[in-house]
């Protein structure tokens, strides 16, 4: 087990930021912690990272317990904070340089490594940049291969695509799954869940300073009873087909707006099939079909009774 | 080394500020040194002090050819020997120097003691040197015939003493006046030096402690295993290393200027007061760059401290000219003891171990400044560490 967290519980005054946490990350797991802004994933990384007193648990990496003296573990560690943390006065090439400095002490070795992190990033046009000069994207990737340069078995990413351009995003994520691919296991904290969805290998939902929920992708989505949304595109609807739509076995709920038939089915066979046989059945011609597996919004959705998006 | 190396970089991505002080301690230190012209015969003659000569002896040969010495290089003004009155005298400047001749003066100097000559002067005066100087000449050359001829008769003895000045007098009185000018400026660009070193020191140390102090980027050091024993002792040492070199820097163009006479053990004496205080600058330094969280914070505390304390102690204006309660406030500042030395550096004549006792003290005083400041900030570090 690479990191294993047990009832983690660290109290700001009366705030309890996190509440009985627990959760593990094994090896060569893209990991994701996935919650709402304030939900307490910082303070969890910063608990992990020895930054932060906590209150109670128990926090293990590479099954030694972590605390702020130990080094050996430190320099295994990769860490990507949620704020960038640089030096103003140091350009691009020298604050990689430094980060990877206080873990590398061998020069050359060193400079290969800074090398290989700057084109790992795509900063290689920006090398003698400072970091003002920098847009918001390009200053998060430096963010980041201030982390990785010293290729670390286990990297710690707490949101690093907040506020960055598509393209800046991709490339992160991207090289996130590279880095991964090298061998490296990924903590990777967002409240984006496509982000997440997309890249990692097992999750785990926050909200309120508690894991409401840990899995794969497919697995948190099995946790849940609704299956599928479907999406018709039909001219008109007579009245009393949306009530027999919603009479259909399965089918949790069905709207009508805009031309679209949206309906919202438990998990099932041939619920598709189903729906347009009683389309057709009615003589009601269709246009566009689509669909789609639920999202991780919608296990929030259904764990917490309110919407991820609306935290975010 | 990692941290050393940046602290440097940081600095040096802030010199301009930096080097606008040195540029302006050095321009002012060469202006000083151009300034004075030496002083010619025909404004010597005018310079002439006026001295009060009270005897208290018999009325010998000697004291009568001490007396005709002094007038020819002196203003004998004639006041009364009552206390108050001589007291008036040195207040209204009318007369500048007391010598006061002791009983058994002469009887003294033919047995082949040293009795010495009282005198009283107004403590600011130059005068004040210089007529020591010039009665310290006259007790030497006397001194020295007593001793290589032995029996020899008083007005003998005051004839020889008074052609052997006679002829060394005119050049040594101009030289001398020429030296107390060069004398004054040394003192003056020691003191003003307090004053840059302060404030580049103050300006420097906080900006690198700001930067490693910023809560994101010290949590970001903190991940990293580089101990943080050893992350602050790299910063300790950068910070010694720059207030060495800045140190150095200010203390360069004394040698352009003054020469060899930073070699001599005045000079000496100004260079390890200065170094001396240059530590305790600095130990203030860390400790107000381990308070301050933003830049704009830190010029306010550059000119409060730096300016504040140089003015109060005296190094834009004489320490004697501010008042009692100035100069209490001035002593809690390592400043003040500076400057407080290299006045008394520059008065002097010889080097006893007597005369060095109070200049070794005011360093001990500032030293202790060095390690009170020091500690202070060591516990604020410890206590922040604590509290997280
Ligand atoms: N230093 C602090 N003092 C008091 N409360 C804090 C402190 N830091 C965080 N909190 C509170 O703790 C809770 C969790 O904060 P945290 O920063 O861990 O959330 P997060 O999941 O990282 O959010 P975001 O997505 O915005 O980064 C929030 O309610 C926050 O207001
Ligand atoms: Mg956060």
């Amino acid at each position: 087990m690479v990191i294993t967290v047990k009832n983690l519980v660290k109290r700001y005054d009366d705030l309890i930021a996190l509440d009985h946490f627990n959760f593990e990350v094994k090896e060569g797991e893209i990991f994701g912690l996935l919650g709402p802004n304030g939900s307490g994933k910082t303070t969890a990384i910063n608990c992990i990272l020895s930054l932060l007193k906590y209150d109670k648990g128990t926090i293990e990496i590479y099954g030694k317990p972590m605390s702020p003296d130990a080094y050996d573990l430190k320099r295994n560690i990769g860490i990507i904070m949620q704020n960038v943390a640089v030096f103003e006065e140091l350009n691009v090439y020298e604050n990689i340089d430094y980060f990877c400095g206080m873990y590398i002490t061998d020069k050359k070795l060193r400079r290969q490594l800074v090398e290989e992190a700057i084109d790992f990033v795509g900063l290689r046009d920006f090398r003698k940049f400072y970091p003002k000069k920098l847009s918001g994207g390009l200053l998060r990737r430096l963010n980041i291969a201030c982390g990785i340069a010293h290729k670390p078995k286990l990297i710690i990413l707490d949101e690093p695509t907040v506020a960055v351009d598509p393209q800046s995003r991709n490339n992160i994520l991207e090289g996130i799954q590279r880095l991964n691919k090298e061998g490296a296991t990924i903590v990777y904290t967002s409240h984006y869940m496509e982000e997440v969805e997309e890249i990692c290998t097992r999750i785990a939902i926050m909200d309120k300073g508690r894991i409401i929920a840990t899995g794969t992708n497919d697995e948190l989505k099995g946790m849940i009873n609704s299956g599928e949304k479907l999406t018709v595109e039909v001219l008109k609807l007579e009245h009393g087909i949306l009530e027999g739509v919603r009479g259909l076995p399965n089918v949790v709920s069905a709207e009508f707006y805009d031309n679209l038939l949206i309906v919202k089915s438990t998990k099932g066979k041939n619920n598709l099939v189903a729906l347009l046989d009683y389309l057709k059945t009615k003589n009601i011609s269709v246009g566009k079909i689509y669909s789609e597996p639920p999202t991780l919004n919608d296990v929030f959705l259904e764990i917490t009774g309110k919407e991820l998006r609306d935290q975010l | 080394m990692v941290a050393y190396k940046a602290f440097f970089k940081v600095i040096s991505k802030n010199l301009t500020v930096l080097m606008i002080y040195v540029v302006v301690f050095i321009s002012l230190a060469m202006a000083l040194a151009n300034t004075y012209s030496p002083a010619g015969e025909a404004s010597f003659i005018d310079a002439k002090v006026n001295i009060v000569f009270i005897n208290y002896d018999e009325e010998t040969e000697i004291v009568r050819g001490l007396r005709g010495y002094l007038e020819k290089n002196a203003n004998i003004v004639d006041i009364s020997d009552e206390t108050e009155k001589l007291q008036d005298a040195l207040f209204f400047k009318e007369a500048e120097y007391i010598v006061k001749v002791p009983k058994g003066f002469s009887e003294g100097i033919l047995m082949g003691e040293t009795p010495q000559l009282e005198s009283t002067a107004i403590p600011t005066s130059p005068s004040r040197v210089y007529m020591d100087n010039m009665l310290n000449k006259y007790m030497n050359t006397v001194k020295a015939y007593i001793t290589t001829m032995g029996d020899i008769s008083h007005a003998e003895l005051v004839r020889l003493v008074a052609t052997d000045l006679e002829e060394k007098i005119p050049v040594d009185l101009i030289d001398s006046q020429l030296e107390l000018a060069n004398n004054q400026k040394r003192a003056y660009y020691f003191n003003f030096m307090s004053y840059s070193i302060f404030a580049v020191l103050i300006l420097g140390v906080c900006t690198v402690m700001i930067v490693f102090n910023k809560p994101d980027l010290k949590k970001r050091n903190l991940c990293t295993p580089v101990k943080i024993k050893h992350m602050n002792l790299q910063l300790v040492l950068g910070n010694i290393s720059f207030a060495l070199l800045t140190w150095l820097v200010m203390v360069l163009p004394s040698f352009i200027l003054y020469g060899g006479f930073m070699f001599t053990t005045k000079g000496l004496l100004y260079l390890v007061n200065s170094l001396i205080f240059t530590i305790a600058a600095l130990s203030i330094s860390y400790l107000v760059g381990n308070i301050l969280k933003s830049r704009n914070a830190m010029s306010g505390a550059a000119n409060v401290i730096a300016l504040g304390s140089s003015f109060i102690s005296g190094v834009f204006v004489p320490q004697e000219f501010l008042g009692s309660t100035v100069q209490k406030i001035a002593s809690f500042t390592p400043t003040y003891w500076y400057v407080k030395s290299n006045n008394i550096i520059s008065g002097m004549e010889s080097f006893t171990a007597e005369g060095l006792r109070p200049v070794f003290l005011n360093m001990l005083v500032i030293l202790g400044f060095a390690v009170a400041m020091l500690s202070m900030a060591m516990v604020l570090i410890k206590q922040r560490r604590v509290s997280n």
